[in-house]
């Protein structure tokens, strides 16, 4: 049986981790978006260096989304309510931004991601 | 640009039936004309426009949505069945899924020979990465991303590989990329019409590559077993891959798509020719 310090202590870490995990993800998304703002309209037609740019940006998107879960839930745990119910809204934006998105306004919606993505970094540094 | 690569090719005499064909994702009517010829010697009339988008810079079709292409297919079709008695379809991977949802809303629509029909994308030359599609997709990155067209390009015959290939380097007759913001139309195009499928009451002939290398036989299957149609036909090609209509089989397919649309025509050369002989003989 483990005892309840040890789960306190297991609940931390891996409160500690997931932050880290969303901190760090968090940064190289704005990073990313940024770089593929100054540089789309340069390079259109990079289609493979697009693709690759792509493919990492997912990449940190799902890191992202799964250190948001992790850490909301284990907010819960830790008594954080509050926590568990603001980072799963970041959880969604990029979506709800996705969809209302258009090619004409790309640069908009792509500063409006970024906006975002600062406002979760923020309060993620905030907790840390 | 666009509009110069549209085709009609029209008889001198009258003609009463025509045939609208649809060609495929950045693609172009380039792409159909080989077929359009094959059934003009038939003796349809036959008529290909550049999709929306299409034809003309690679950031055009950025622009575009599903419902684009569909209104500019419907006012294409509209027009033909003013002038014409009867009006058949023909389309081309989103031209085939265009067809499809043209003869969902209308009933009149005489016979639809559906090539290549993209519902799903899942073919064995999409990319590993895939999975991420979903997040590609649905957020704001369908408007960087594009995936790369590589080989094999659609074809098996690697003669034409190479001219299609220096073709789609000037990025109008073909595009060497697929962007995602048109695949994310493609995708929500595609289920609009899988919700519709039972709709479909026209004759239809699918024909479909066993080893298409952008989609599976599974959306071909799919429409199949879920029409509404009472004559449907379902044609599996062993020797092409995606662009079965310029690939190796190609002549088999404009002879089966004409073989189809004479089968349902009453306009027909035997049945033209069985009619003058029953009006001799006074029948």
């Amino acid at each position: 049986m483990i005892e309840f310090s040890q789960m306190t202590k297991i609940v931390q870490t891996l409160r500690h981790l997931s932050l880290v995990l969303l901190i760090v993800s968090n940064f190289l998304l704005i990073a990313g978006f940024v770089a593929g703002k100054i540089v789309l309209h340069k390079t259109e037609d990079a289609i493979k260096f697009f693709a690759r740019f792509s493919v990492g940006i997912c990449t940190l998107f799902v890191i992202y989304f799964v250190s948001i879960l992790c850490f909301s839930i284990v907010c819960l745990f830790s008594q954080n309510a509050l926590c568990s119910l603001i980072f799963p809204v970041f959880l969604f934006l990029p979506f709800v931004i996705g969809k209302f998105s258009t090619y004409e306004k790309v640069h908009f919606y792509t500063n409006i991601q970024i906006v975002t993505l600062v406002i979760s970094l923020a309060i993620a540094l905030l907790i840390l | 640009m666009g509009k110069s690569l549209d085709f009609e090719f029209i008889h001198e005499n009258k003609c009463k039936r025509a045939v609208l064909l649809f060609h495929g994702m950045t693609g172009s009517p380039y792409e159909m004309k080989k077929m359009g010829k094959a059934l003009f010697d038939a003796d349809f009339d036959v008529f290909c426009y550049c999709l929306p988008g299409h034809g003309t810079s690679p950031i055009n079709i950025k622009t575009v949505r599903w419902q684009d292409w569909y209104d500019d297919s419907v006012l294409h079709y509209k027009e033909l069945t003013q002038k014409y008695d009867e009006v058949y379809l023909g389309g081309l991977c989103l031209g085939a899924v265009l067809a499809i949802a043209i003869a969902q809303e209308y009933q009149n629509v005489r016979g639809i020979v559906s090539l290549s029909t993209t519902l799903f994308l899942d073919g064995w030359t999409i990319p590993w990465y895939n999975f991420f599609m979903p997040i590609g997709v649905h957020t704001i990155l369908r408007y960087y991303y594009s995936f790369p067209e590589r080989e094999p390009y659609g074809l098996k015959n690697e003669t034409l590989r190479r001219k299609i290939a220096a073709l789609q380097k000037r990025n109008t007759e073909a595009l060497d990329n697929y962007p995602m913001s048109c695949i994310y139309e493609l995708l929500k195009f595609s289920k609009q019409t899988q919700k519709n499928i039972a709709k479909v009451t026209a004759p239809i002939l699918l024909m479909h590559a066993k080893e298409d290398d952008l989609t599976s036989t599974k959306s071909a299957e799919f429409v199949y077993r879920n029409i509404s149609s009472k004559t449907k036909n379902y044609i599996k090609l062993e020797n092409s891959y995606h662009l079965i209509v310029m690939d190796y089989e190609r002549d088999y397919v404009f002879e089966k798509s004409i073989e189809f649309f004479n089968s349902l025509s009453d306009f027909s050369p035997e049945k033209t020719k069985q009619f003058s002989q029953q009006e001799k003989v006074g029948v």
